[in-house]
């Protein structure tokens, strides 16, 4: 990215609630823990991860999102890759 | 320099007691100068000594523990850091001003057409570009308030608007400027590069920039505040024929300070190096009878009268640095001499605040804030953001030095910011913004303190004789005027609301923290 992109990326209005299609690959930091599973809040979107032991609060995560209910903005996803706190 | 490992307090009455001395400090500041009156900042010196024995009676445990944690804030490099700036930048100052260069403004303020009103406006945007190239808003703010400010008071600008103007513009720089302590801290702290961090907050920074410069101009004409009585103004603002245009050449001095800042070179190898260009530029062009100025003027050792010392004052070279005068005027003088003392009683304030903060974040008080912040409110992202603007403020607004408020809250910011996947640069935004911000706003914010104790070297200094005690702002009368400060914080709690600039981590990963 040139720096005249980085000076003009993100003059917009950015929802708090962003959507995911299925199929999609993101990177984003783990919110929550719950029992064996993830939960990655993106604003207020939600996206749950049935089985992530290996990754902590505040990991970054590379996941890939399974469903996502752009009603409730809340998904699933799998897994992908642990990037660790500093990933 | 390794740092000794940090030692923890435990007070009495719990961790917020910790704030005591702080907090003492800040009623003390409030009573003397918001109630009262009275800007002398030796006197804030007493309240920061007070706060501190005060707050030493709520230790539990060994007292000297205590003491130990405030010879460890006292040492900290923030403050041995600003304690340079202060010494170099205020003997720069005082000799490019003894030198003439207020004259030079003056002279190029009525050449171009501006009056009172514009100058204000015209005077944010130059501290805005001065403090975006040398990254130190606290240098921009005791340069423009030794340099610029004594010029817009000559041509009839109100004072208390043109230091608000002045510390805009400085609040401008810490927050862009790549070079600027506050940047850094807030691109690190967030996992961001530094370049990308710039780029990113240009969005923010020239929405409220413009709303300043408006802002500045309708008060620029709309509020009158003319001293009567300057030399070369009269209340119309017309200048005399006398003022010299020659020390203008000063320019070219800053701009070597500047260009070796820019560059890299450390603050006492840059200043040194103006310093030395305008004592040349000063003999040179006193002794041409272009200024009024002398090598006297820099550096004057006033003797007690007799047989030896008049001996010395009648020898060349040296007898142009020594004066004999009835024994009890002797003493030391010259711009070298009054640039540097003006700032003791600040560096001094310095040294015991951020012992104060030490104190605090020993104890526990700067956490059991922050955890208090981050429990109640933060549950959306928009809340979340509200909070981080907004605990970045109050920290900054209750810690006079800015850096280091910073650096305390930035690990919150972080751990609230990735809950809700917000973006490193957004972070360092929300961070660094509020930061630069609140640090110029209340009368005992850091910068303020820079600003006003360059105003009080004015006070019979060797290039303003005409500057009284009287003229002197009110520290806390200025919140009002600093406008760029409050639409910054404006534009972010409304970007927090609105969504305006906000990027998630899903969006755009910020690359690896390097230097540039």
């Amino acid at each position: 990215m040139s720096r005249l992109d980085k000076i003009f990326a993100g003059w917009t209005f950015r929802t708090a609630t962003p959507e995911f299609e299925p199929g999609e690959t993101i990177t984003a930091y783990v919110s929550e823990h719950n029992g064996s599973g993830l939960s990655i809040r993106v604003g207020d979107s939600v996206i749950r991860v049935a089985d992530g032991q290996d990754a902590a609060v505040e990991d970054k995560v590379r996941l890939k999102v399974t469903s996502f209910d752009s009603d409730s903005h809340v998904g699933t996803g799998e897994l992908v890759e642990v990037l660790g706190p500093d990933g | 320099m390794p740092e000794e490992p940090d030692i923890e307090l435990s007070f009495r009455g719990g961790r917020l007691v910790s704030a005591l001395p702080i907090a003492l400090f800040i009623a003390w500041a409030i009573f003397q100068s918001g109630f009262l009156g009275i800007g002398d900042t030796t006197g804030l010196v007493a309240g920061m000594l007070t706060g501190l024995i005060v707050g030493m009676l709520f230790v539990r445990g060994d007292w000297k523990e205590y003491a130990d944690v405030i010879f460890a804030g006292m040492t900290r490099r923030v403050a041995a850091t600003a304690v340079v700036a202060w010494l170099w930048a205020g003997m720069f100052a005082e000799t490019i001003q003894v030198g003439g260069f207020v004259d030079g403004l003056v002279w190029a303020a009525t050449v171009l057409n501006v009056g009172p009103g514009l100058f204000p406006a015209a005077t944010f945007l130059l501290a805005a570009l001065l403090a975006t190239g040398i990254g130190t808003g606290y240098g921009t703010a005791i340069a423009f308030t030794s340099l610029v400010f004594p010029a817009g008071l000559l041509l009839g600008a109100n004072p208390v608007l043109l230091f608000g103007a002045i510390l805009s513009g400085a609040v401008f720089g810490d927050n862009l400027a790549p070079v600027s302590d506050t940047t850094i801290v807030s691109a690190v702290t967030q996992d961001a590069d530094i370049g990308g961090v710039v780029a990113s907050r240009v969005k923010y920074a020239v929405v409220a920039a413009a709303f300043a410069i408006a802002a500045y101009l309708v008060a620029g004409f709309g509020i009158p505040g003319v001293w009567s009585g300057m030399p070369h103004a009269d209340v119309t603002g017309q200048v005399s024929a006398s003022v010299s245009p020659w020390g203008l050449v000063h320019l070219l001095d800053i701009a070597v300070v500047i260009a070796l800042a820019i560059r890299g070179r450390h603050i006492i190898e840059a200043v040194s190096w103006g310093l030395i260009l305008a004592a040349v530029f000063n003999v040179a062009f006193g002794a041409a009878g272009l200024i009024d100025v002398s090598a006297g003027s820099m550096l004057l050792f006033s003797a007690p009268q007799n047989g030896f010392t008049q001996m010395i004052d009648a020898l060349p070279i040296i007898g142009a640095v020594v004066e004999t005068v009835p024994g009890a005027q002797a003493g030391v003088g010259g711009s070298i001499y009054s640039g540097a003392v003006g700032f003791f009683p600040l560096i001094v304030l310095t040294l015991l605040l951020v012992a104060g903060a030490e104190v605090m974040r020993a104890g526990g008080g700067f956490d059991a804030i922050q955890e208090l912040i981050i429990d109640t409110v933060a549950t959306t992202v928009r809340r979340a953001e509200t909070t981080m603007v907004l605990g970045t403020a109050l920290v900054n607004a209750t810690v006079t030095i800015n850096t280091a408020a910073e650096i305390a809250i930035a690990p919150y910011v972080a751990t609230l910011g990735k809950r809700f996947n917000i973006n490193g640069y957004r972070r360092a935004n929300i961070l660094d913004a509020n930061t630069s911000a609140l640090g110029y706003i209340f009368p005992w914010g850091g910068g303020l303190l820079a600003g006003y104790g360059a105003m009080q070297g004015l006070v019979g200094g060797e290039a303003t004789p005409w500057f009284t005690q009287q003229m002197l702002v009110n520290p806390a009368s200025v919140f009002p005027y600093v406008f760029h400060g409050w639409f910054l914080v404006g534009v972010f709690l409304l970007a927090a609301w609105t969504g305006y600039g906000r990027e998630y981590v899903s969006d755009r990963t910020s690359e690896e923290v390097s230097r540039v």
